[in-house]
């Protein structure tokens, strides 16, 4: 592979972080409001006895360096970046924002990879199965539903799963990512702990695979169209081919392609499309995170997540840039 | 320059006629055409349902109880959906058509009320958002060059982007632990609702300018804007309406999502903010499941509504879709 090619897309990848982590450090500071002289202001106002809050603030802000100017700030924030400091929680003091994502971010990514791979593997063999078998009338009844559900945001899905699995049939729990209260819980090494987890995680997954089977399904079958009408395919069926390696040697390896494009783009957004599905279960993960620091301005959490979201897409788009010509021979290392 | 007798003889007649002519050759055939395309008619059928749900409501529901209080109409069934107003928690039953939330709501009055507010939310998001996105579209494509660069590098780079997250940065900056009032959240949602439409709406346009029609006009000397609006709008409007019902469905997406975090417009009734209300009381532990059905099934309406009848106007930007079906 040329190396002006690889060059080329590892610094896009660069500018990309350097553009999404300097939005993360300025939205936060339009307003130019002090997180923290805010809760101190708040927890005075319910009735507590904090008589010096400026002080506190000023020693705050003296100590993480809030009183320098702008730029100062920023070159210290984008150090930070560098070498991977995301700062500390305000909130969970005083545990660093890199502690606090390692405890939750495996949740998610585990859950996110599961339902993504299967809801891939189930909806593009569906599509190209009904692209294949035209004819077969009960494929396009089994579809309707299918995609008319990929309207529905995976959250609002999974609301209705939970009212009808876990309120009404109690077949699955209400909340959370493993049943509390029971003593040396988590124990990854235990297999009842670990068809628990799986238990709990039922619902949040198959509300993310049914919601996205249908956009799966729909490209593939685009693609199928296309590639039915090939030249090549003609020469299968003249050489009298199985229909079965037909269909998967000439018609699936062709029609693939841009559903590979798709797969590893959704890689990247993975954890962000979780976010809401993990607030409506009470999940433990990043999306947990977030909305427990939403309400108390946990300014460097939210900061850190995003920043790790954005990172997250961009190291998707960098390596789907870059294994992209080992797939498709067609394309030039140069273009782009 | 004509007289001004011309002016005022000549469009009475011309508007008769017009008005019979636009009757049998748009109308009619345009009835004929809608019968051909379910999704269409599916989704305007289910948007019109709950829209006429809405008006029933605000001219119905309960108004006989509440003549003595000296609001508008709006204000009348809005005092409906005020907290604490009635029992609190109560279930379903004949003072309470849906009952009551746990802070004494009456959730049928919520509903009637929050449709509006969720669907304003996302038709003046989209509204900006179609708009800056249409200039744009038409400044790259017109101006081409430097300016058509530096528009498809910033529209390609935003449109990967989780878009929630910023929406969540932003919101959380602009006003911490009160929330943003409905009016708001739409401008808020509209700073990510452009660069969608402005891509879909650019590359309309290369391929437009280079049609037949447009030459034709330029070579008889019409002047560019008269071209863009004469020439080009007629036949970009499917495209736009598309791209506008899609920015909708999107911009009520990102609403109920922030909603649902919490950086919603905290005293209005919105169909997002019921959800959060359920999510942060637990309801579903403590067995009010009359709380949350409603919002939820009003807002899968709306979204199978908008995403059918945005697939039925796909069907009439691109003709070529119609066979393939």
């Amino acid at each position: 592979m040329p190396w002006n090619y690889i060059i080329s897309r590892l610094s896009m990848f660069l500018i990309t972080i350097f553009i999404a982590s300097s939005i993360v450090f300025f939205l936060p500071r339009i307003s130019g409001q002090n997180p923290l002289e805010e809760k101190l202001l708040e927890e005075a106002a319910r009735g507590g006895f904090l008589e010096d809050t400026d002080a506190m603030v000023a020693a705050f802000d003296e100590k993480y360096g809030f009183n320098k100017p702008l730029w100062q700030q920023y070159v210290k924030f984008m150090t930070g970046i560098i070498q991977f400091d995301l700062g500390r929680s305000i909130f969970n003091w005083p545990k660093t924002v890199n502690q606090l994502l390692a405890e939750t971010i495996w949740w998610t990514i585990a859950l996110g990879l599961l339902t993504l791979f299967f809801a891939f593997i189930v909806g593009t063999l569906m599509g190209a199965i009904l692209e294949w078998k035209r004819n077969k009338k009960f494929l396009m009844v089994l579809m309707s539903p299918i995609l008319t559900l990929s309207a529905v945001p995976f959250y609002l899905f999974g609301l209705v799963l939970l009212l009808a699995f876990s309120f009404v049939w109690s077949l699955f729990p209400l909340f959370g990512g493993y049943s509390r209260g029971v003593a040396g819980w988590p124990d990854w090494s235990n297999w009842s702990f670990i068809g628990n987890v799986l238990w709990h995680a039922t619902l949040p997954a198959l509300s993310v695979v049914l919601v996205s089977l249908g956009g799966w399904a729909m490209g593939m079958r685009g693609m199928m169209v296309t590639t039915k009408g090939e030249d090549y395919m003609l020469q299968a069926e003249a050489k009298g081919l199985p229909d079965r390696t037909m269909f998967f040697r000439y018609g699936i390896r062709n029609a693939m392609l841009p559903q590979m494009t798709g797969l590893a783009l959704q890689l990247g957004l993975i954890v962000s499309g979780l976010v809401l599905v993990e607030v409506v279960f009470s999940y433990p993960g990043v999306g947990g995170l977030l909305v427990q620091a939403i309400p108390r301005s946990d300014h460097a959490v939210i900061q850190g997540i995003v920043f790790v979201l954005a990172l997250g897409t961009a190291l998707a788009t960098l390596i789907l840039d870059l294994i992209y010509p080992l797939i498709d021979a067609r394309i030039k290392y140069t273009e782009g | 320059m004509q007289t001004p007798t011309a002016i005022t003889e000549l469009p009475q007649s011309a508007g008769r006629y017009e008005a019979v002519g636009i009757y049998r050759e748009r109308i009619i055939p345009l009835l004929r055409y809608l019968r051909r395309n379910p999704l269409l008619i599916g989704g305007l059928g289910l948007l019109l349902g709950l829209f006429l749900c809405v008006v029933g409501g605000y001219l119905f529901y309960k108004q006989d109880d509440l003549l003595g209080e000296p609001q508008g109409v709006d204000g009348l069934t809005r005092a409906l959906s005020v907290p604490a107003r009635e029992r609190p928690s109560w279930n379903p039953f004949d003072d309470y058509p849906l009952g009551t939330d746990e802070q004494g709501r009456d959730i049928l009055a919520v509903m009637i009320v929050g449709t509006p507010l969720t669907l304003r939310i996302g038709l003046i998001a989209a509204a900006i958002g179609v708009g800056i996105g249409m200039i744009l579209a038409f400044l790259a494509a017109y101006m081409g060059g430097w300016i058509d660069a530096v528009i498809r590098v910033i529209v390609d780079s935003l449109i990967p982007i989780p878009g929630l997250l910023i929406l969540v940065l932003i919101a959380t900056s602009l006003n911490p632990g009160k929330g943003l009032s409905v009016d708001q959240m739409a401008f808020v949602i509209s700073i990510l609702a452009w660069p969608g439409p402005a891509r879909a709406i650019r590359s309309q346009v290369l391929v437009m300018r280079e049609r037949g029609y447009v030459e034709m006009a330029r070579m008889s000397g019409t002047s560019t804007i008269g071209i863009v609006f004469k020439e080009m709008m007629p036949n970009l409007s499917p495209y736009v309406l598309a791209s506008f019902v899609a920015s909708v469905a999107g911009a009520i997406l990102a609403s109920v999502g922030l909603e649902a975090l919490g950086l919603g417009p905290l005293d209005s009734p919105t169909l997002g903010m019921t959800i959060y209300w359920n999510i942060y009381t637990s309801s579903l532990l403590k067995g009010l499941w009359w709380w949350l059905i409603p919002p939820i099934v009003i807002i899968i309406i709306l979204f199978v509504g908008l995403f059918l009848m945005s697939a039925g106007l796909d069907e009439v930007a691109n003709p070529r879709l119609r066979r393939r079906v």
